[in-house]
Order: C-alpha cells, then structure tokens, then sequence
C-alpha cells in the first residue's frame, strides 16, 4: 500500500472513545468516523492531562528543574532528566566523566528495554493474548529490579545530575555482576518469547497488514523512533549522540509499518539494548561519576535531542542567573500522534485500538505541548 | 458476615482511574495487580474496567481540570458498598503539581483527590511501590467485609 487517503466527503457515522475509556489506560479522546465498521477517518485530541509542567519549570534553579522534568512521564522519566542535565551540560560546556557517561548509557539502555517490554506486553494485552503478555510482564520485572537497584527507585530513579549522574547511582563490582547475570536471564527469556510469539500462527494472521502506516506517510508526518522504524527508514539518533560513540550496535529496521512489524521490531531492539548494556558492563572505566567542578552562566536558548525509547525527544532552555527560562519540551509522541490517527483509517473498528497501540501512544508526555497563539 | 459480603470478598474489584499524573504509579497499579510477581489475583482482587462492578475505585493523579467530572461519574456510577484509594503523592496532595502557578490559585489543578469524592485509604510514594498498593487495598477489605 503506497498512500492512505483521508476521505474528504462527510461521513455520518461517528463512534467517540473516551476522555476515560476502559480500552485506554490514559485519558484522551479518538473520534472514529466510520462507515460498514470500517474507519475511514480518526481524530484524535489530547489536553485532558494538561500540568504544564513548563510553566512550573520556569524561573526555578536548573537543579531543581532538572529534577522536575522526571515528572513529565513514568515511563521514560530516565530521558527527561538525561536530556534536561544534557541542555545545561551543553550550554555550560560541562566535562561528564567517562564513567558517568558510561552509567547514563546503561540507564537509558535498561529503561529502552522496560520501555519496549511494556509496549509488548501491552500491546498483547490488547490482542487479548494475555498469556504472551504475563510472559512479558515477567520478563520486565526483572528490568525494574534493576533500575530500582541502581536509581533506588522503581519508576522515578533521577540518575542524572549536573556534571555526571548521583553517586548513589555509582556501579560497583556486585551490582555490574547482577546486571551482567540478568541481561543474560532477559536475553534467554525474551529469545523463548520472539520464538513462541513469531511461530504463532494464530497471533501473526491476526497482526500481519493491520494498522499499516505507509513509510511516505510516516515520513510526510515526521514519525520518530521505532514507529518510523518500523516503516524501513533506518533513522536512529543514537547513531550522532557522542555518549554512544564507543559501543557497537545496530539500527534495527522492519519492512510494513504494520502492528506485526512494530511488535516484532521492538523485540529485536531489545536485543541490540541487551548488547549495548553488555559492552558497557564490559568496557565501564574507572574514576570519577560526577564532576563538581563548574561554573553558571547566563546562556542564549540551548537546544538538546536524544533518541528515547518512543522516540526523538527535545528540550531546550535559557540559563539565567542559574535559572531556567523559555523551556520548551517536545516529547515523541506529538509527532507520533499523526501516525496514529492514519494507521486506523481502512481497518475495522475492533482493530483501531491495537492501531493506536501500536505506535506506542504516551499521552501523558505530549499533555504538556503549548500552543503559542500570536493575535 | 452476611451472604453477599462473603461472595464479596472473595472476589474485590479494583478499578483504576487516571486522572492526569505522570504514568508512573498508574503502570505500578496495573502492575502490581496483573504481573505475575505481585499477582494480586491471589488475594482474590482483580482488576476492572468496568465501573459497574468494582469494588474499590483506585485514584491516581492530581486530579486536572477536565477529569474532575469523569471522575466524579465514574465514581456515581459504583455501587454500594464503595471504597476509594488515594495512590500516590499527586493524589493525596496535588505533588509537584499542585503549585504550578505559584501564590496565584491554579485552574488547572483540581486536587487532591479528597476536594472532590471522599477517600478511605492513602498510599503515599512518588512513584507507589506495588507492595504498597496491595497493602491499602487488602486494608480496607474488613470495611467491605462489614458492609452488609
């Protein structure tokens, strides 16, 4: 399929979902315009989570609002402070020790991963496989077991801090040996899961050509992260950031944009985080995991991406007097949310929800975008 | 213990609301009560999406603006015996949230969760620990057990 086209006439049917839907965990609002149960058109609107969390930002020591900024999403919290410290980090031309750099690597890695098997488990859940989702949700335990053992926390770990990451967070020799033996027990875990889910035939006619996003329309809608991925553009931030210079993985790709596609394809990336967080147990220096020794200064606006589990995530501020000024945050799925209104049109109705799922939705983050009005 | 509280019992619905925190605590609910580590079907408490036959109405959230009436239906909308669990710091009050425009009162923010529908047990912890949940949640089940 090249090209979906939204139909331009009026379609009378209209099946709302929402604010709060059993369907959805997070509150937000689709409008599935239908005809014979197919869609032919989705809308979907967002503003019910609103916190503004930029606004709370505003004004506060950096600090302070790098600590805020975990608050935006429980999921990936790990990559708001990451690339909040990042922003600063930057703008103050900070040194991070190598060690540092190394601990926020296998960070980012373990959340990627606890990202990704949420995403899995939920979407079978979806499918109402719950069986492959229970396995899923095992597996990922062992992640928040983890983090919750480098960070001291299970969701929020706030690892990062300005110049290198807490020291609490300091890896030594027993916890790199547990990191070392689990990566092991997720890698043969969620190998037994690929095997059995892929053989499954039952599963994969039920995913295969489902909620397919076209990779023209993926990239007309500027889709980041493993949702564009998953349409065959091989576009990875990880590739330019300067933290993954020393480690060798690859950018996973899959062909159709399907819900097939997605599910598998975040399976593989595991793997590559899997490997990534090998060869940083492997390769992880000696010294130092914080560097104190900076100075504050006001800057112009600085811009920061990274690639985070969903996607490119930005953030960008002015230092003032050691505080914070014009924060803007865009998070992954703003752009994603695009993707999602076009993978349900031409499926059935049952199927819109596994359309929305399968491009990972996190409502919660993208609740706090700020249109700029100028009269 | 009458018939209906010992069939009650044995089966407590939990219902989970999200009413505009970060994600976090909603995911360590759904965690702790469908995951196999936590497993809180053991205890004979499942979760529901319904709120037609829940039991216990788990609230996360600082409660914003637009989901003060959803909540307040969803909350209509249980039968009696009703308990609600206020989980989490946004929930009990308002976390980080609750300030977010300094001296000037917020609009935004419609929290904590006992401002709108009255609340029986607080999980405190930013995010819940699952081993917390269960322990609120198994807490009030000698209320439901008195109920009628």
């Amino acid at each position: 399929m090249d090209e979906k086209v939204p139909r331009s006439n009026i379609i009378e049917t209209e099946i709302p979902m929402g604010t709060v839907h059993p369907a959805a965990l997070e509150p937000y609002r689709v409008r599935f315009f239908v005809e014979d149960e197919i869609v032919q058109e989705a809308e979907i609107t967002i503003g019910v989570n609103h916190r503004g969390i930029e606004r709370i930002m505003e004004g506060l020591p950096v600090e302070k609002a790098n600590s805020l900024t975990e608050k935006i999403c429980g999921i990936c919290s790990n990559s708001h402070i990451w690339n909040s410290c990042r922003t600063a980090e930057m703008g103050l031309g900070i040194e991070i020790p190598e060690r540092a750099l190394y601990i926020r690597v296998i960070m980012g890695e373990l959340e990627r991963l606890h990202s990704h098997f949420l995403y899995l488990a939920h979407g079978c859940e979806v499918l109402s496989h719950e069986t492959f989702s229970m396995r899923v949700f095992y597996l990922r335990e062992i992640v928040m077991e983890l983090l919750a053992m480098i960070g001291g926390n299970r969701v929020q770990y706030g690892c990062s801090v300005l110049g290198g990451v807490r020291p609490r967070c300091d890896l030594d020799e027993a916890k790199l040996l547990r990191l070392k033996n689990d990566m092991d027990a997720i890698e043969e875990g969620l190998t037994g899961f690929v095997e059995r889910f892929t053989a499954d035939s039952i599963v994969m006619s039920r995913i295969t050509g489902i909620g397919v996003l076209p990779q023209k329309q993926a990239i007309e809608l500027a889709v980041t992260g493993p949702t564009l991925r998953a349409t065959g553009v091989a576009r990875d931030l990880r590739t330019t950031m300067f933290e993954y210079d020393n480690f060798d993985f690859n950018v996973v790709t899959q062909p159709d944009g399907d819900v097939k596609s997605n599910l598998v394809m975040r399976a593989l990336e595991s793997f590559e985080s899997i490997k990534i967080i090998r060869q940083a147990i492997a390769n992880i220096p000696e010294g130092k995991v914080v560097n104190r020794d900076w100075e504050m200064f006001d800057t112009d606006i600085i811009e920061s991406y990274i690639e985070v589990p969903r996607g490119t995530l930005y953030h960008s501020y002015a230092l003032e007097s050691g505080r914070v000024r014009h924060c803007i945050i865009r998070t992954p799925s703003m752009a994603n949310i695009g993707a999602m209104q076009y993978a349900c049109i031409g499926d059935q109705i049952t199927d819109a929800q596994l359309c929305i799922v399968q491009c990972d939705p996190c409502f919660t983050c993208t609740d706090r975008a700020i249109e700029i009005i100028r009269r | 213990m009458g018939i209906k509280s010992f069939s009650r019992v044995r089966a407590i619905h939990v219902m989970l609301v999200y009413t505009g925190g970060c994600n976090g605590c909603d995911i360590e609910i759904v965690n702790s009560i469908l995951s196999p580590r936590f497993d809180a079907e053991q205890y004979n408490v499942y979760l529901t999406w319904n709120p037609r036959e829940a039991d216990v109405l788990v609230v996360t959230g600082p409660v914003t603006h637009l989901n003060r009436k959803p909540l307040e239906e969803i909350y209509n909308a249980i039968p009696n015996p009703k308990l609600v669990v206020a989980a989490g710091s946004c929930a009990l009050m308002g976390g980080v949230y609750k300030n977010c425009y300094g001296d000037i009162p917020s609009e935004e923010i419609e929290g904590p969760v006992e401002n709108i529908i009255p609340v029986d047990a607080k999980v405190p912890g930013c995010a819940v620990r699952p081993q917390d949940v269960l322990a609120g949640v198994v807490s009030l089940l000698p209320i439901l057990l008195d109920a009628d």
